[in-house]
Order: C-alpha cells, then sequence, then structure tokens
C-alpha cells in the first residue's frame, strides 16, 4: 500500500510537472493546429537554463519567470520563421529545436549535464519547503500541483479575453480574424510564444525537482506531449464541464499512470516506445471515433 | 454520454491489458533480468518459488534496483563486472538477492521515472551505470536515504554526486572512468617520437568529453605534444570534422570515450588512413577495430570493483558516506600489431608486453 501511495505521488507529481508542457502543446496543436517541434529543444532551454540562474544563486521563483521569457522567445523564433519568412510549420520548428541545441550549451557553459543539488528550489525553499515539512514525499506533489494549476487558470483566463477568442479563432477560423481586421499570423506567433514558454517553465520546474539539469532531456518530449494531448481529449472526450487545459493535464497523468503501470507489470523499459505508440494508436482512433459520433448525433 | 464515457475508460484498460501481455513476453525471453518484480516485492518470492534449496541462503533477500544509461559495450561490460562483484560479496542473483535491471533508453526522463519507481520499492541499494543515470538515482533517492553505487561516471565531484573522491559525503558511493590520459600521452609519445600535433575529434554535448579535453591540454605540454582539438555535434559532423583536423597537419588523432565519436570510428579511420597518420583509441574494443593502441580502462573489472562495494554496503560493512571512491587510473596497453605494420611503426620496447591484437581477432 505504502509502495502504491508512493508510486501514485511519483505519476502525480511527473504528470502535473510534464502537464504544464501539455497545456502548452494544446495551445500549439490543438488550438493553431500547428505541430511545434521546437519543444524538444525549449524543454531542455527551461532545465537548463534553471540549473545555470540557480547556480548562479538566482530566487528559484524569478528563475521560473526567465525561463518562461526565454520559451517565450524560442517560440517568437518559430513563430517569425513560420509567419514571416514563410518556412513551413515542421521546418520551423525543426529549425528552432536544431539552433536551441547551441543555445543550451551555450547556457550551460558546454556542460551536459548541471548539478543544483541542495540549493534553493521551489521544491524545498519557501512554500514548496514548508509543504514538504508538512506532508514529505507528498509536498512535491502538491507544490506541482500548486504550479500546474496556477498556469492553468491563468491561461483559462487568458483563453477567455478577447486576445484569447482571436488566437483560437487563428487556429479555426483564420478569415473571421482577418475580417476583424486582426492579423491571424500575429496570433499564431503569440500562440508559438505561449506554448514554448509553457514548455520551457515545465523543464524549469522538472530541473528544479530533480535537482540536476541534463541538455538531452528534450528527446522525446513532442512525443510525449501530443500523446497526453490526444489521451487526455480521447479519454475525457468533450464534457462540456472540463476545460481543455485540464483534459492536457490529466492526459499526461494517465500516460504517466500508464508507463508506470507497465513498469511495475515488469515490462522491459526497452518495450516502453512500443507500448507509447499502441497508446498513441488507441487515443487517435477514440478520439476520431467520438468525433465521428458527434457529428451524427449533431 | 455514459455509454460514451464507458468506451473511452475501456480504452485505457485496453491499453493496460496491452501493457501486461507485452511484459508477459518481456519476463519468459530474458531471465538473467529480474521482472515481474512486482510479485517479487510482495512475496520476495522470486527465489524461494525457483528452488526450494534456497533454504541455505542466508537472511533475507535483498532487493537492489539497476539503471543503466544506454546500451554500448563499455556500459555492458560495467553491469556485467558489477555482478561479478556482487557475487564476489556473497550475493547471487536469484538465491539472495533480485536484481531489478532497467536501461533508460538514453532519456533522462525514463531514468528518473524508473530511478523514482525504485525508491518508492524502498530497494536496499540502487547501481546507476553512467553520469544521467547516477544523477537520477541519487535526485529519487536523496530523501530516502536509499544508498546509490555508480560505476561509468568520469568526475562525480563535478556531477555534484559525492563531496570528494576520498569520502563520498553523501549516499552515493561507486567507482569512476576518468580515462589514464597520462598514460595514453605516453604511450603515443612512445610510438611517435617525432610528432608534434595530436589531433582530437569529439563531441560537445558529452560532458565526459569536454573534462578529458581540458585534462588533456593541461597534460600535452609536459609531453611536448600541442592538442588541436575539433568538436562536433552529431554522427553526421564526424567525417568533416575528421577531414579539418588532417587539413591543419595533426601527427595522430586521439579518441576519448566519446559515445558518438566512437561509434563512428571508421569514418575517423578512414581519413586517418588516407592521411597514413594512427588514430589512437580509448578503449580496446577500438584497437580490435583498427585503431594503432590504446592505453585501456578493463570496464569489467571497474564493474567487479564497484559490484564488490555495493555488496559491502549491502552487508553493512561500508557506510557509503565514508566510502572513498575506486578510480581505475591504470588501464593496460592493447596494441593492434597489423596497423602497426601498415603505418611501419615499430612497437616501443616499454609497450612489448602489452596485449597484442589484429584487427576483429575479438569477433
Amino acid at each position: 500500500m505504502q509502495i502504491f501511495l508512493g508510486l501514485l505521488e511519483v505519476v502525480l507529481r511527473e504528470g502535473f510537472i510534464y502537464g504544464i508542457m501539455a497545456m502548452g502543446v494544446y495551445i500549439t496543436y490543438k488550438v493553431l493546429n500547428f505541430p511545434d517541434l521546437s519543444v524538444d529543444g525549449t524543454f531542455p532551454l527551461g532545465c537548463c537554463l534553471a540549473a545555470e540562474l540557480i547556480t548562479k544563486g538566482m530566487n528559484p521563483w524569478i528563475s521560473c519567470l526567465i525561463c518562461l521569457a526565454a520559451g517565450g522567445a524560442a517560440g517568437a523564433l518559430t513563430g517569425v520563421l513560420h509567419v514571416k519568412l514563410r518556412i513551413t510549420d515542421l521546418m520551423s520548428g525543426i529549425l528552432v529545436m536544431t539552433a536551441l541545441y547551441s543555445v543550451n550549451m551555450v547556457v550551460t557553459e558546454k556542460k551536459a549535464i548541471l548539478s543544483i543539488f541542495n540549493m534553493p528550489t521551489i521544491f524545498n525553499s519557501g512554500i514548496g519547503g514548508k509543504l514538504y515539512g508538512m506532508f514529505g514525499q507528498w509536498g512535491w506533489a502538491v507544490m506541482a500541483g500548486i504550479v500546474c494549476l496556477a498556469v492553468k487558470l491563468i491561461l483559462d483566463m487568458y483563453l477567455e479575453t478577447r486576445s484569447g477568442l482571436l488566437l483560437r479563432a487563428a487556429g479555426n477560423n483564420p478569415k473571421f480574424v482577418v475580417s476583424i481586421g486582426k492579423d491571424p499570423g500575429n496570433m499564431k506567433i503569440l500562440g508559438l510564444m505561449i506554448g514554448n514558454a509553457l514548455t520551457a517553465l515545465s523543464g524549469c520546474v522538472l530541473a528544479q525537482q530533480r535537482e540536476s539539469a541534463d541538455a538531452g532531456s528534450g528527446t522525446g518530449m513532442v512525443v510525449m506531449s501530443l500523446a497526453a494531448v490526444i489521451i487526455g481529449s480521447a479519454v475525457l472526450g468533450k464534457a462540456k464541464y472540463i476545460r481543455s487545459t485540464t483534459t492536457a493535464v490529466i492526459g499526461m497523468i494517465v500516460y504517466r499512470a500508464c508507463l508506470t503501470i507497465a513498469m511495475q507489470l515488469g515490462l522491459e523499459t526497452i518495450y516502453l516506445k512500443a507500448l507509447m505508440s499502441i497508446l498513441f494508436v488507441i487515443a487517435l482512433i477514440s478520439s476520431r471515433y467520438n468525433d465521428e459520433r458527434r457529428k451524427k448525433n449533431g | 454520454m455514459k455509454n460514451n464515457m464507458v468506451k473511452k475508460v475501456l480504452s485505457v484498460g485496453l491499453a493496460a491489458v496491452m501493457a501486461l501481455s507485452l511484459s508477459a513476453c518481456g519476463s519468459s525471453s530474458s531471465a538473467t533480468t529480474a521482472v515481474g518484480t512486482t510479485a517479487a516485492a510482495e512475496t520476495t518470492a522470486a527465489g524461494s518459488s525457483e528452488s526450494s534449496a534456497s533454504t541455505e541462503a542466508s537472511g533475507e533477500m535483498k532487493k537492489i534496483g539497476m539503471i543503466q544509461f544506454t546500451t554500448v559495450p563499455s556500459l555492458d561490460n560495467c553491469y556485467t563486472g558489477f555482478l561479478q562483484g556482487l557475487e564476489a560479496e556473497g550475493f547471487v542473483e536469484g538465491q539472495n538477492i533480485t536484481i531489478d535491471f532497467q536501461n533508460a533508453n538514453a532519456e533522462p526522463s525514463t531514468a528518473d521515472t524508473e530511478a523514482q519507481t525504485m525508491a518508492q520499492k524502498k530497494y536496499d541499494l540502487i547501481g546507476a551505470i553512467a553520469t544521467p543515470a547516477a544523477m537520477s538515482a541519487y535526485g529519487a533517492c536523496k530523501a530516502d536515504g536509499i544508498p546509490v553505487v555508480f560505476t561509468a561516471v568520469s568526475d562525480p565531484v563535478a556531477a555534484q554526486l559525492v563531496e570528494s573522491l576520498d569520502k563520498s559525503g553523501t549516499i552515493c558511493a561507486g567507482s569512476s572512468d576518468q580515462l589514464p590520459i597520462e598514460a595514453q600521452l605516453k604511450l603515443i609519445r612512445a610510438f611517435l617520437p617525432d610528432a608534434k600535433k595530436i589531433g582530437i575529434l569529439y563531441t560537445t554535448s558529452e560532458p565526459n568529453s569536454i573534462t578529458d579535453l581540458e585534462i588533456i591540454k593541461e597534460l600535452a605540454p609536459k609531453y611536448d605534444f600541442e592538442i588541436v582539438d575539433q568538436g562536433v555535434t552529431n554522427a553526421s559532423e564526424v567525417v568533416s570534422g575528421a577531414q579539418t583536423l588532417v587539413s591543419k597537419g595533426v601527427d595522430c588523432f586521439t579518441n576519448f570515450t566519446d559515445n558518438n565519436v566512437v561509434n563512428n570510428l571508421p569514418s575517423v579511420l578512414q581519413a586517418a588512413t588516407q592521411a597514413g597518420i594512427p588514430v589512437f583509441g580509448s578503449e580496446e574494443g577500438q584497437v580490435y577495430d583498427g585503431c594503432l593502441a590504446s592505453i585501456s580502462i578493463d570496464y569489467v573489472a571497474l564493474g567487479k570493483e564497484t559490484g564488490i562495494i555495493a555488496g559491502k554496503i549491502l552487508k553493512g560493512e561500508l557506510k557509503p558516506e565514508e566510502s572513498a571512491i575506486y578510480t581505475s587510473n591504470e588501464g593496460s596497453p592493447f596494441i593492434n600489431t597489423e596497423v602497426a605494420e601498415s603505418l611501419n611503426l615499430e612497437i616501443p620496447a616499454d609497450y612489448q608486453d602489452g596485449t597484442m591484437v589484429t584487427t576483429g581477432s575479438n569477433k
């Protein structure tokens, strides 16, 4: 039982942390319909930048804000390449992802691994430290949950504003955006900024939790977060009372849970990739099934 | 709507079932890895169900987790040695110890999940092979104080895994695979008395290579060498990197334990052969693949020493905080006589007793 509770905490903690990224990918993939590969570069950017800043003695919360800004800048670059320079969406993402590799090496001063063991992070100082004192290991999950919830609430509020509505329209119905005299391209850039800012924040929070950063940690992040977004919408469908941001986070938790369950059942990690693809296919099929059903009914 | 919901739940359930069936394949195909660990963890029955003779195994079953970051020969050798070391200390898998072996597929996030899972199961010890695995294991075990025994970490102090090489000061113990760089320089000087420039190809994202480069640059003047280095970022740049170094007039190449460069060794060898200069390897495997010579760490031996440390910790004879980090700075020479002949080089007198091999003779 104790093992189960412990693993549950790990699943929730990782789900919340990577869930921040899933919300970002929800914005680019679902709202803007933009397959953004730069995420594989912005995630380690957040990790490395956070570790570097904390090593230099920066306050962990301010580090989070700086990571948000850095991720946003990377997203803006992807957006400008695509919208202003008319490079295809996939290619813009790949270009930025590749360039970010160099940026990350500069950030870490050519080290591939940065340790911040026992330095102040949001998990062991201030509120995080108090939570850890009260709940032990569960303090980490609570802290990750708080950050994730805060991001979700802010994002939900933003999507309700005029700019948020335009952002959603830029993906679904760009003509509408043009018709009211706005540029859908600019909204795309903004959406990519939000998506990558959240991804970098996710990396930043992860680095603070595991107290180290790895420049190679971006591998597989795009696929993981796409899987989360798709699983989320497949599992929760279009349940009216749940917002899409929540489904992205829940999708990530379900995804992490599946991985942990598979490992608990003794699945060797070499099979995890196949499992990931199977989950992905099931989610895609079931979400299409849902869509078709709704069309028939509606 | 409700009916719809049920279908969605079912789809997730289906995924879990698939995971189960896959895991069944996994456990039947590989007897060496301790799969089915949940069952083992609950009942500690993995050994006793296998043979009733295990009653002679003294005390309780110890459970350890192993995380290997990725699959490369040197790390595989570490694991082989690790098991030998444990056995030397009286721990035999299936009898008095269960080993949950996981490969992280070279992904830090997978290593993290594995380490967290092992920490939650309150294993007695976690073994970690290669730096990223050790980082994940330490991060996951720090709060619970589960000992972490690492190997193939070249600079554990810089990675903040331990406070110093003489006394760990943390829950980590283990061994470092710092290359015997000075011995390698001596070897090169013995083979090439007139050489001036050593060309080094390294991958900028591999931390070991960066450390090694700093060390060799510091040591090179002592042996009257000049280091010409060329960084690459991926496999496709190895060929042009090697050509660049040749064009800068290097007298030989020497390798680090740089995974990318070592995996693309044929490209380096080709460039060197065309220019008529030798390549010195960083591990015996490379000498068998066509490098002239190498002062090589025996990774099996390194793993064995690490396994012995782990065994002592399991028995309570050694506290990780007080342990010293084992470093294999000796290394032994491997020389490819075929390559030496084709380059018209004589084997130096000091290295006559090294291991003589020819290309491909290990296969």
